[in-house]
């Protein structure tokens, strides 16, 4: 890393380069900054130092940054890997040389296009093969453009050789990586194993967000550099550190940008990262991480901003998200220890060698303290964000099923612990002592095996359950208190006026019938449908019956379902009744005129006919609940006429108006029933009410508001057919369980809880995210390892009845240090989010901002007063893996459900939205991601099919811009005033501005830009298992204002901007040391 | 018959009006003293060939406003008439102006005691004219049971099919199926079958029925919304509150395919029915609801409820037993012993429900087919309160069920003559005061000077209602005489008047005024006993003191009925009877009392009194009928008939008694509820070989035939249509005759009277011959 250090000046473009291009570089040979990339990757190489590796890692590497974009979600395995790297590349490159010319033309396309074929998964596989792949892709399309891309941000000018270079290039900087980079990484960090570290994937992005920025990198780097001054602190620091320490925080002032010091750091990072997943990842990086055997190494640190400073604090030099463009290769354990996980929006691919993959578990500390006094000086909170059934990357390997037969898992008789490879088996295998409880059981006979010379059972690898993290048991009898339920959809839809008129039953009706199609096949597979306005119509669909039959219940305070059977029938009896059906709803309701809506009678009623079996019910509702049980007032408009009133009774708007639907909904759990809604409204629905049956009963709500028949029916389909489609089971129970020393102290997400150990599922799917919070009741051994294991017993939409488990086992300290270290971000700021989310209906907006800023300010105190190295009071110290603590804290403050000016629905839906959410899309959702999209034509090809990301900060529009904004259910695209009226033609079908309208569906045009424009946005769907709702916004109007709300680090009136709050942070951090 | 005297044709005439006693005792004490009380049984719109039919409106007296009568005396010269019932001068309006001695209108005409008005918008036209000018169309609302096993409902649902084609055109007609929970049809939806649905275990109001069929009062408040039949065509504009009707009534030509499509893909009741258990059936809610739709039809138009009932209601309000099979449907002993829980419950509801109906006047006809009661003496109060038609059958595939179903909707000869919407009211001269009425109707609590103290029946007024009546319906009216014995004594006239005023809507949807005035005799029996006892109508009296005895059973408890008879018959024949005190020998009975004892004899045995060889169900239904039917179908009741058939012979009256069994007989025996063909042994062996197949013995044949066609005759002349046995002598069925015979020859007589062919019957019971001495022995010894 030495070199790193003196680099930096001039290596930066060329660090850039490498880290991202990492290969694409090596392969290019062209620019001289390629050896040092070289030497950076070789930090990592040094192990792998046979040829093969590197191949392998390679793809690898790319793969975990890109991954985001592309690979990240949808892409088959084989692909994203090739993809990634290919598509780090460009993100990198862009970022880099700021030169948007060169890059942007050319590189995109091949990108684009080559990720595909790479496919082959090059980090598990033999890297040659992957190798192989590679040039295959570039040189289809991509080659002559993807090349030079590369080039350019190597050598600067340099353009096309491209194509061939790379390939041979690759592999020859391969083994030149290692070297170079090998002595920096090791040295520094004293256990090699733990590749990618936090820091990595953040130290990389900063180069890139420069790029977009500054427009040259250079230059602003140069300039940066000055300005660096203020922040003192850094510029020191780095040095040394690079030098010596790897990890040490970079320091800003001298890197182009701000973030230089995360850029320094990053570029080792990526290095390492890039190195890691074949041998052990960078060194470097590793070192802070797992500081445990590294004692010295310092925690990261970040820069500190002075005072003084602010003014001339350069927001591009600020920490700031940079999505790494690699995917990331992560072995869950590595020489018998954790190994840190990978940022969890980055994209990953996670070989499970004894922990669960951080998709299904991810603790806010790798590292868990001994004491509860370490714990709480430290000011973080310990906690898990558990994702039982989480989408795996389509190239890892499949969840193991283990059949134990009748007799079911082996578990710890005291505290029913199940099987897993921390079992530590002794007595010639005859007895085991549980990781969790730390009893003694018999082995059962048949499940005995001896033990090897490690002390290991010989047949250890051979079991599932004794090597990996994760695994499914098939449940006995026992664990079956009835036969597994079928899997049960009930369609309730709203007909009343509001509905019919707004098309939004005709929507709802059309989505229906095309997802029929979808839902899983077999004799399993039972439907029913139902629609309502003031009272309740099911539909007896037997087959016998010439047409459907509708069976009226019109008690709405007391009601009943109409037939105990034949309203819930197999599908495959009832397809072409359900089929007419849905197509005469919407006509045969054509002119009613009830405007009341039964909503809570209608669920009631829908429940009692599912009652027996239990499954999904899905209701479509338009209007406030108006009549029946649980019908509900415009709170709102009372609020409004009573703002005098006080916080207090604004408060009781974010909160259930009673009890009933409540009650109802723990009804419905207890039965297995699970209810998502669906509202589609142009008015206040009171969703704080509402969302109390799908939050109760594992469900969701979807919030189409104002909904538009036009535009949204199309995300209304998406949705409903993602909610059938996707991995899901049924009658769940959940479980965690903690070693001795710890316990569980609160869940919270969806669900409903009768006992306070268990959490009960009436349904659950990939997208539900659970909080498990933690708390010691007893010390831990430090070297000892604690173990946390998640086991959820449910029923498969065919009708089997599983238990997955996943166990995760982090080793204790005893070091502050090494807490911070281990720190992880991601779940960290997941844990603030959903924490703040609870506490909005329960305290005044104002107290939960200062919560949370607390939160962040303590952590960052703590830090600044235990482990910083550095104490000059002008400096704000971040530790390097939370140095983006501040601006997620900022953007929560922004965000929809802590501003106090939103809409009371919008707040609500936002709350709810936010409690089930994983952990992934914690972030996007208050940090959007911003890119721009009228220059996909120059810049685009370089390698991932999104661009660079522009940070949320309104100087950075243009006024001939056009920028696309998501954060995972919204996507705004800002059109500024003076665009290109030929890029609006081209891409919406306008000739101006003005044409803006309201209602906006995003077609594709005969034309490269269009199709790029939809390339990208149904990348970001994927990503996002979203479908997005789309909106045109412009300036000067509230679409334009809605737009800006989202530019989280500008100040607004009621909002700090970002560097202000990173001053104010440090103001408050520095009282508080005085 | 036994009594060739009362076998005139017409007994009624064209009054339609038969009394116990013909001439009256002038006061309380005296009629007390007569036994049988003075009481007349009316048939208020008795069909008969003279009755006149007058389209112009009546003329009533200003005062009482009784209505112009053949007893008015009339001054033609100052045209005024005198009522006869509060001498009220009344002037003729200007339209009489031509009347004169010799044109005097029909209503004046002496042997015209009963005229019938026809009236045009009469009391309506000024509430609703519109309508008045076409008379609404009858409904007829089906409530079909469902949870019976596939045969059964599919019986009924054939049932029903031909019953929907042969409804006039213009008829309203309603489907309401049933089983745990009730499924109110509309008819009027074209997109698909659509059907409202109540939970069965629910009472609900009809306010709440109406609002939740999105036609009530609440749904017309709420503006034009029109709710749940959001699909359906908009309401008819202007059409009222009650415009929601339209959906699930509809004219029968219109809905007829509709109906039997919807008939056909009508299954069993779907709701499982756990091992053990009785199916869950709401019939009380199915039929409050279906009171509740008819609520909201337009007041005054004539509706029925027709409900097929297939088993007992189990489920919410009006259930009569458990679910739980292994609770037994209550009997009379648990009704005796008051250890029937739903018992009073269900008749509360059934009260409540019948009330409803009443107000509304509509009608509640059950057809009950089931093995096992179903609930109907918990039904009976509502379906009598509004003149309901019952029919008790085993099986709907019963003929009992099917003829009697199809006689409904028969139109012409056949026809039952069912009308709706019927009123009565009584006019009667001083010192007559009305107690009540037995019968299948409901007091209007209209008071006036002749409302009696005491009660009987329905009481407590001069007015009823009868939502449904027909040309057969009977009701009895109790008399009393006031005390006023003083009432200027100068002035009396020797006759006493008494009007009948029965106003209701015919089957063909016309408003009729039916007025009967009657005219009888006071006659002072101080001066002996000769005039009462000429006057005594046996057979009146032998109904009227069953109808009375049903009513004590019910209403009293602890009521011994038999001792009751007894006693009133012994205290008859000791004032009646001639004889030497405490010389039974001398006793004689004038003819006119003759048949009395023997009725009584037959009563004291039969299923009105001795109920605890029915269910309370039977019991229910036996008395409905005897309240409802006409004196000679209740003698037959109470007293079967029995007509004996042999070679060489003509058919002839046999005694009602075992002896009247011979084995080269036919007998055949009509006791109302059933028709008994009985074949002596000899016969029943003759046709079993065959011989009424051979040429030589065609005249076998036509003894065979003879009581067949005899008893086709009497069972198409009656409704409920019997139940008809074919018997052999020592069969099985044989019982349904030996139990209506007197018992003459027993087990512990036979030797003495045996003869050859004839029969024996094991009961302990009485013989006349024993009853008889018995009576003569008491009545000579009485005080």
């Amino acid at each position: 890393m030495a070199t790193p250090g003196g680099p930096r000046p001039r290596n930066f473009p060329p660090n850039y380069n490498p880290n991202a291009l990492a290969n694409n570089l090596q392969n290019l040979q062209v620019s001289q900054p390629n050896q040092q990339h070289s030497s950076n990757l070789g930090g990592n190489a040094p192990r792998p130092p046979n040829t093969t590796p590197f191949g392998q890692q390679p793809p690898s590497f790319a793969g975990s940054r890109p991954g985001p974009p592309p690979p990240g979600v949808f892409p088959r395995g084989p692909v994203p890997p090739s993809v990634q790297a290919q598509t780090t590349l460009p993100p990198n490159m862009v970022s880099t040389r700021p030169t948007g010319p060169p890059m942007g033309s050319q590189p995109p396309p091949p990108f684009a296009s080559r990720p595909p074929p790479p496919g082959a998964l090059p980090s598990s596989i033999g890297g040659h093969s992957a190798l192989g792949s590679r040039p295959g892709p570039f040189s289809s399309s991509p080659l002559p453009s993807g090349p030079s891309a590369p080039s350019y941000t190597n050598t600067s000018g340099p353009v096309g050789n491209g194509p061939p270079a790379f390939a041979s290039g690759m592999i020859q900087n391969g083994p030149r990586f290692p070297p170079g980079v090998g002595s920096m990484p090791r040295p520094a960090v004293g256990p090699p194993q733990s590749p990618t570290l936090l820091s990595s994937g953040p130290s990389s992005h900063p180069p890139q967000m420069r790029p977009g920025f500054g427009g040259l990198n250079s230059g602003a780097s140069s300039t940066m550099g000055q300005p660096g001054p203020p922040f003192s602190g850094p510029p020191q620091n780095m040095p040394p550190p690079l030098g010596s320490m790897p990890f040490s925080a970079p320091v800003p002032g001298m890197l182009q940008s701000s973030g230089s010091p995360y850029g320094m750091q990053t570029w080792p990072p990526h290095p390492q990262q890039m190195v890691p997943p074949p041998p052990t990842a960078g060194p470097m990086q590793q070192q802070p991480m797992f500081g445990m055997p590294p004692p010295p190494p310092l925690p990261n640190q970040s820069m500190a901003l002075s005072q003084t400073g602010q003014s001339k604090i350069d927001p591009n030099q600020i920490p700031r998200l940079a999505p790494s463009s690699t995917v990331i290769l992560h072995e869950t354990r590595q020489e018998n220890q954790a190994n840190p996980p990978p940022p969890a929006t980055s994209d990953y691919i996670v070989k499970d060698t004894g922990n669960c993959s951080p998709r299904y578990m991810r603790c806010t500390i790798n590292q868990i303290p001994c004491t509860v006094d370490l714990l709480s000086t430290s000011a973080m909170q310990l906690a898990l964000l558990v994702q039982p059934l989480a989408l795996s990357h389509p190239s890892e390997e499949p969840i193991q099923v283990v059949d134990f037969g009748e007799s079911g898992p082996v578990r710890c008789s005291r505290c029913k612990g199940y099987i897993n490879p921390f079992m530590k088996f002794i007595d010639q295998g005859r007895r085991f002592i549980c990781n969790l409880c730390g009893f003694t059981d018999e082995t059962p006979r048949d499940y005995h095996c001896n033990l090897g010379p490690d002390g290991r059972r010989r047949d250890a690898y051979e079991r599932p359950e004794l090597c990996r993290g994760t695994v499914e048991f098939v449940a006995s009898k026992e664990y079956m208190v009835r036969d597994p339920m079928p899997a049960v959809f009930f369609f309730l839809i709203d007909v009343s006026m509001n509905a019919i008129q707004t098309g939004a039953t005709a929507a709802a009706c059309s989505a229906i019938n095309q997802v029929i199609a979808d839902l899983p096949d077999g004799p399993q597979t039972m439907v029913g449908i139902a629609t309502f306005d003031s009272t309740v119509h099911f539909y007896s669909l037997k087959r016998a019956l010439q047409q459907p039959l509708m069976l009226i219940v019109p008690d709405i305070q007391d009601v009943y379902t109409p037939l105990q059977s034949d309203v819930i029938v197999q599908l495959a009896e009832c397809r072409q009744h359900l089929e007419i059906l849905l197509e005469s709803i919407p006509s045969m309701f054509q002119n009613n005129r009830t405007a009341d809506s039964a909503f809570g009678a209608a669920v009631k009623a829908a429940f009692l006919s599912m009652k027996s079996t239990g499954g999904k019910l899905l209701v479509f509702q338009s209007v406030l609940p108006s009549v029946g049980i649980g019908s509900l007032s415009s709170r709102e408009a009372e609020g409004r006429s009573n703002a005098s009133a006080g916080e207090k009774e604004a408060l009781k708007l974010l909160q259930p108006v009673d009890k009933t639907l409540k009650t109802m909904a723990i009804e419905f759990a207890e039965y297995q029933v699970c209810v998502d809604l669906f509202i589609t409204t142009q008015t206040y629905v009171d969703i704080a009410s509402l969302s109390v049956v799908p939050r109760t009963t594992g469900g969701q709500v979807y919030y189409y508001y104002p909904f538009s028949a036009l535009c949204d029916s199309a995300k209304l389909y998406n949705d409903l057919r993602w909610n059938v489609t996707r991995p899901q089971g049924f009658e769940a129970v959940m479980r965690v369980r903690c070693s001795q020393g710890i316990q569980v102290q609160e869940y919270s997400g969806n669900f409903c809880k009768r006992i306070p150990t268990d959490v009960d599922l009436p349904a659950i799917d990939c997208d539900k995210t659970i909080m498990v919070s933690l708390k010691h009741d007893d010390k831990l051994q430090e070297g000892s390892e604690c173990a946390f294991q998640c086991a959820l017993l449910y029923t498969t939409v065919y009708g089997q009845r599983r238990i997955r488990v996943s166990t995760l086992s982090l080793s204790c300290t005893n070091t502050l240090s090494n807490m911070f270290r281990s720190a992880d971000l991601d779940t960290q700021f997941a844990c603030i989010l959903k924490q703040a989310a609870n506490e909005i209906p329960s305290a005044p907006p104002a107290q939960v901002r200062d919560q949370a800023t607390n939160v962040c300010i303590n952590i960052l105190f703590a830090y600044r007063k235990f482990c910083a190295t550095v104490s000059s009071n002008g400096q704000l110290i971040l530790p390097e893996a939370l140095r983006l603590l501040p601006l997620y804290a900022l953007a929560l403050l922004k965000s929809n459900g802590l501003r106090s000016d939103g809409r009371l629905d919008d707040r609500s839906f936002w709350i709810n939205h936010v409690s089930p959410l994983p952990t992934p899309l914690v972030i996007p959702l208050v940090y959007p991601r911003m890119i721009a999209i009228h220059d996909l034509e120059e810049k685009a090809s370089d390698d991932s099919v999104i661009p660079t990301t522009i940070p949320l900060l309104s100087e950075n529009l243009t006024d001939e811009g056009i920028y696309l904004l998501e954060n995972g259910e919204d996507c705004l695209i800002y059109v500024a005033s003076s665009v290109d009226p030929n890029i609006l033609q081209q891409m919406f079908g306008i000739s101006s501005v003005e044409e803006i309208s309201n209602q906006f569906i995003l077609q594709q045009y005969d034309n490269s830009l269009s199709k790029k424009l939809n390339a990208i946005v149904n990348e970001i769907r994927r990503q996002r298992s979203s479908y997005l709702r789309l909106r045109l916004c412009r300036k000067g109007d509230s679409s334009g204002m809605l737009f800006f709300s989202y530019m989280v680090e500008d100040k607004t009136p009621s909002g700090l901007s970002y560097v202000e709050f990173l001053v104010h942070i440090h103001r408050l951090i520095q009282t508080k040391m005085a | 018959m036994a009594a060739p005297e009362l076998a005139q044709t017409d007994p009624e005439g064209i009054e339609g009006v038969r009394m116990t006693w013909l001439k009256w005792p002038r006061s309380k004490v005296e009629a007390s003293k007569c036994v049988i009380p003075i009481a007349a049984s009316i048939q208020p719109i008795r069909p008969h060939v003279d009755l006149q039919i007058l389209p112009y409106a009546p003329l009533r007296c200003k005062t009482c406003s009784s209505v112009l009568n053949p007893f008015c005396r009339v001054d033609f010269t100052a045209l005024i008439w005198i009522c006869p019932f509060c001498f009220q001068r009344n002037q003729f309006p200007p339209h009489y102006s031509s009347l004169s001695q010799t044109n005097v209108p029909a209503e004046l005409y002496p042997n015209y005691p009963s005229v019938e008005y026809v009236l045009h918008n009469y009391q309506q036209n000024y509430q609703n004219p519109a309508v008045a000018a076409t008379p609404a169309s009858p409904i007829y609302l089906f409530v079909l049971d469902t949870c019976m096993i596939e045969e059964e409902l599919s019986f009924a649902k054939s049932a029903l099919n031909r019953a929907i084609g042969m409804l006039p055109e213009n008829a309203m007609v309603g489907f309401i199926s049933y089983g745990t929970q009730v499924q109110v049809h509309e008819l009027g939806f074209s997109e698909m079958s659509k059907v409202y649905v109540f939970r069965g275990s629910k009472e609900l109001s009809k306010d709440q029925v109406l609002e939740q069929l999105g036609i009530g009062v609440s749904s017309a408040r709420r503006q034009g919304i029109q709710k749940g039949g959001g699909g359906g065509p908009s309401p008819v504009a202007g059409a009222g509150p009650v415009s929601g009707i339209t959906r699930f009534l509809l004219p029968a030509s219109d809905c007829e395919y509709t109906l039997n499509t919807l008939l056909d893909e009508l299954s069993t009741d779907q709701w499982p029915v756990a091992p053990g258990n009785r199916a869950l059936r709401c019939t009380g809610v199915a039929l409050s609801v279906a009171a509740g739709l008819l609520g909201a039809s337009m007041a005054g138009t004539g509706a029925r409820i027709i409900a097929l009932v297939g088993g007992p209601c189990t489920e919410g309000p009006g259930a009569i037993v458990s679910k739980d099979l292994s609770d037994p449907v209550r009997s009379h002993k648990d009704l005796d012993k008051d250890a029937a829980p739903f018992f009073k419950k269900a008749v509360h509801f059934y009260d409540e429900l019948g009330k409803q109906l009443v107000s509304q006047g509509h009608v509640l006809d059950v057809f009950a087919s089931a093995l096992d009661q179903v609930g109907i003496a918990e039904m009976k109060v509502a379906i009598e309160k509004t003149g309901g038609l019952v029919v008790l059958a085993e099986s709907f595939g019963h003929s009992v069920f099917k003829d009697s179903f199809k006689q409904i909707f028969e139109n012409g000869e056949q026809s039952l003559g069912l009308s709706f919407n019927g009123s009565l009211e009584i006019n009667c001269s001083k010192d007559i005061k009305v107690q009540g009425i037995i019968g299948p109707c409901t007091s209007l609590d209209k008071k006036g000077p002749a409302v009696a103290s005491t009660v009987i029946g329905q009481g407590n007024t001069t007015a009823w209602k009868m939502c449904g009546l027909d040309k057969n319906t009977c009701l009895t009216v109790f008399f009393d005489v006031s005390s006023s014995e003083k009432s200027d004594p100068a002035g009396m006239s020797p006759e006493l008047y008494i009007q009948f005023l029965t106003s209701y809507q015919s089957s063909d949807g016309q408003m009729r005024l039916r007025v009967t005035t009657v005219s009888r005799q006071w006659v002072d029996s101080t001066l002996g006993n000769e005039d009462l006892i000429q006057g005594f109508d046996q057979e009146v009296a032998a109904v009227v003191v069953a109808r009375l005895a049903s009513y004590k059973m019910e209403m009293e408890e602890g009521f011994d009925a038999t001792r009751w008879i007894d006693r009133n018959l012994i205290r008859l024949c000791s004032k009646f009877g001639d004889y030497r005190k405490d010389d039974p020998t001398s006793f004689t009975l004038n003819p006119c009392f003759s048949l009395f004892p023997q009725f009584m004899f037959n009563l004291r045995r039969s299923q009105f009194v001795q109920v605890f060889n029915n269910s309370p169900d039977e019991t229910a239904y036996f008395r409905i009928l005897l309240n409802r039917e006409t004196i000679s179908n209740a003698a037959v009741m109470i007293q079967p008939s029995l007509i004996s058939y042999a070679l060489n012979t003509l058919p002839g009256p046999a005694l009602l008694d075992v002896q009247s069994i011979a084995a080269d007989r036919i007998l055949l025996l009509d006791s109302y509820f059933s028709v008994v063909i009985f074949h002596g042994m000899t016969v029943a062996q003759w046709r079993n070989m065959g011989y009424q197949n051979q040429p030589e013995h065609v005249g076998f044949a036509y003894l065979l035939q003879a009581p067949q066609d005899d008893a086709q005759l009497i069972i198409r002349e009656r409704f409920p249509v019997p139940r008809l046995v074919v018997c052999d002598q020592h069969g099985s069925q044989a019982r349904f005759l030996l139990a209506k015979l007197n018992p003459s020859a027993t087990y512990s007589n036979q030797h003495e009277i045996m003869n050859a062919g004839s029969d024996i019957i094991f009961t302990d019971d009485v013989s006349l011959q024993v009853f008889i001495d018995h009576l003569q022995r008491l009545a000579v010894q009485a005080s």
